[in-house]
C-alpha cells in the first residue's frame, strides 16, 4: 500500500450559522484547498470529493450533495460521492480516501463533512433516528438517554463521580478558549457547574445522572481536509501529516443486546487496528481527540483506547493527566463538549486538531513536540467506529 | 411484545433477526415475552424528543428472567433502583405520523 498524507485542512467556525449547506460545505472546502495551495478549475489534481453528513437529506432536504459540491468549487469531473455514517461519517470518509490512494485508485481526494442541525426537539428527533428502528427509537429513547444508562453502569462499577465527568468539561471548555473555530470559548469552573450557587440553573439535569455540562450542545459546522499520495505530495505547500493507520470496528445495533454493557468493545477494536497498522502503540501517542458527544465517552474511550487500564481514567483525570500538559493529552481542541459536534463534520474536524498539534499550528494550546496522535470518531452508541492514527512526515 | 428463539441453538433474541448471533441458523420460533425481569440501569429524561408531550419519561434496561435483555419504558411510581424486579407489560409508546407503536411499558412487580 502507498504512503498517504494529509496536505490541507479548512474548518468553520461551529455553532449557529445561517449559512446555507452547501455554502457551509464549500467555505471549509476552499480553506483545506488554499492551505495545501491546490488549484481548482483546468489542471487541477483532485480525483475523489467526498462529502460526509449524517443528515443533510433529512434536515436540509438535499440528496447528492458531493455532485453539488464537486460542481460548486470547479472541480468537474472529478468523481464525487456522499458517505453518511451516522456520527462516524467524518472519520469513514477520511478512511474510505486513505483507502483510495494507499490502493492506487486515487491520487488525491478532497473529504468534506458539514452539518447543519436543526434546533429543539426536532433536532433530539434527527440525531435518535440512529438507534434501532424497532427496539429503540421509538420509544422515545435518545442518545442522552443511553449516555446517562451508561454513565450510571460506570458509576456503580468503577466508583466515577459526577465531579469527575465535570473535571474533563471544566478541561475542555479551558481547551476550547484557545481553539478559535470551537462553539464555547468560555471558561467554567469546577465550583460553577458542581455546587455553585447557580449550579441549578447553569448545569440542570438533562437525563439522570447527567447534567447539561456532561452533554455536547447542538452545533452547525463544516471540516474539509486534502488528502494525497506520496507521488504527488511535493506539489502542495506546507507540513504534510501521515495517516499512518485507520481502523474501524462493528458492535450490536440494540445497545441492550451487548455481553458487557460497560464495555465500548468496537472502540477498543478500532484502536487497536489503527496502531497495529501504523506499527504503534498507545505509548506513542502525543495527544489524541476522543468523541466525547457526553463526558463519559472520553473516559471510557481513553481506557478503550489503552491510554488508561479499565476503571481508572478518572483516577487520570483527577491527576491532570489528560490535561494539556499532562502524560496524554485529550482533546485539546476543547472536544465536542465546547468545541462543538457537527455530526457529519466531527470525525474530520477531530483529524485537523491532531494535524495542528503535529504541524505545531495549535496556538495556545499546543503539545510540545506532538509527534503522534489517535482520532476516535464514535457512530450510534458505540456500533460503528472509526480511529485513525497520525505521525509526522 | 415477542422475543425470538433460535430452533438451533435456542438463544433467545429481542428484537428480531436475520442470523442468530450465537451460531449463525436462520430459523426462529416467535415466543411471548412474559413474567418479570430485573432492571440492569436507567434514566429520566427531561429533554425528549419531538412527538412526546410530556415533561419526561423514565427508560430502563431489563434483564428478563426469559433470558434476554431489553430497554423500554418504565412506569413506576416511587423511586426507581437499579435491581429492582419489574413486570413486562405493553402499551401505546408512541405516536409518529398517526401510527402508534407498541413496546415494552415496566411496572412495579
Amino acid at each position: 500500500m502507498r504512503n498517504v498524507y494529509i496536505a490541507g485542512v479548512g474548518h468553520t467556525k461551529f455553532g449557529k450559522t445561517d449559512l446555507p449547506f452547501l455554502d457551509l460545505l464549500g467555505s471549509a472546502a476552499l480553506e483545506a484547498l488554499d492551505d495545501a495551495g491546490a488549484k481548482t478549475g483546468e489542471g487541477h489534481c483532485i480525483d475523489q470529493v467526498i462529502v460526509s453528513s449524517m443528515g443533510a437529506s433529512i434536515q436540509n432536504r438535499i440528496s447528492g450533495s458531493a455532485s453539488a459540491l464537486v460542481d460548486s468549487l470547479n472541480l468537474c469531473p472529478a468523481m464525487a460521492e456522499c458517505v453518511e455514517n451516522g456520527p462516524a461519517s467524518g472519520g469513514s470518509s477520511v478512511k474510505l480516501a486513505y483507502m483510495a490512494i494507499a490502493s492506487g485508485v486515487c491520487d488525491c481526494v478532497l473529504v468534506v463533512g458539514g452539518e447543519k442541525m436543526g434546533k429543539g426537539k426536532e433536532a433530539t428527533d434527527f440525531v435518535a433516528t440512529m438507534l434501532h428502528p424497532v427496539a429503540e427509537y421509538p420509544y422515545g429513547l435518545t442518545l442522552t438517554s443511553f449516555a446517562a444508562m451508561f454513565t450510571r453502569l460506570i458509576m456503580d462499577k468503577y466508583g466515577v463521580t459526577g465531579e469527575d465527568l465535570a473535571r474533563i468539561a471544566v478541561k475542555n471548555h479551558a481547551n476550547a478558549c484557545h481553539n478559535p473555530v470551537a462553539q464555547l470559548q468560555k471558561p467554567v469552573s469546577l465550583e460553577d457547574i458542581t455546587t455553585g450557587e447557580n449550579v441549578a440553573k447553569m448545569n440542570p439535569m438533562v437525563a439522570d445522572p447527567l447534567h447539561r455540562y456532561d452533554v455536547c450542545p447542538m452545533s452547525d459546522g463544516a471540516a474539509a481536509v486534502l488528502l494525497c499520495s506520496e507521488d504527488i505530495k511535493d506539489r502542495f505547500k506546507g507540513k504534510k501529516v501521515r495517516v499512518a493507520g485507520v481502523g474501524q470496528a462493528t458492535d450490536t445495533h440494540a445497545v441492550a443486546n451487548r455481553a458487557v454493557p460497560t464495555d465500548l468493545l468496537a472502540v477498543r477494536i478500532a484502536a487497536q487496528k489503527a496502531y497495529d497498522m501504523a506499527g504503534l502503540t498507545a505509548d506513542d501517542m502525543s495527544c489524541a481527540e476522543l468523541h466525547d458527544a457526553f463526558q463519559i465517552l472520553e473516559l471510557v474511550e481513553s481506557e478503550e483506547a489503552g491510554f488508561f487500564k479499565r476503571g481508572e481514567g478518572h483516577i487520570g483525570v483527577r491527576n491532570g493527566e489528560t490535561e494539556i500538559g499532562g502524560r496524554i493529552p485529550i482533546n485539546t481542541s476543547g472536544g465536542l463538549k465546547a468545541k462543538g459536534h457537527p455530526l457529519g463534520a466531527t470525525g474530520i474536524s477531530q483529524i485537523i486538531e491532531v494535524v495542528k498539534q503535529i504541524r505545531g499550528d495549535a496556538h495556545g494550546r499546543q503539545v510540545e513536540d506532538a509527534k503522534a496522535g489517535l482520532c476516535v470518531n464514535f457512530g450510534g452508541f458505540g456500533n460503528n467506529i472509526v480511529a485513525t492514527v497520525l505521525t509526522k512526515e | 411484545m415477542n422475543g425470538y428463539r433460535c430452533n438451533s441453538c435456542g438463544k433467545l433474541h429481542h428484537p428480531a433477526r436475520l442470523v442468530c448471533d450465537k451460531c449463525s441458523a436462520r430459523e426462529f420460533e416467535t415466543v411471548e415475552l412474559v413474567g418479570e425481569g430485573e432492571l440492569l440501569t436507567h434514566t429520566r429524561l427531561f429533554n425528549l424528543p419531538v412527538g412526546i408531550n410530556k415533561d419526561f419519561l423514565d427508560f430502563g434496561v431489563v434483564a428478563l428472567d426469559a433470558g434476554v435483555c431489553v430497554t423500554g419504558q418504565l412506569d413506576v411510581e416511587g423511586e426507581i433502583k437499579t435491581g429492582m424486579k419489574l413486570t413486562v407489560t405493553e402499551g401505546v409508546i408512541r405516536e409518529i405520523h398517526d401510527t402508534e407503536y407498541v413496546g415494552f411499558i415496566f411496572k412495579k412487580a
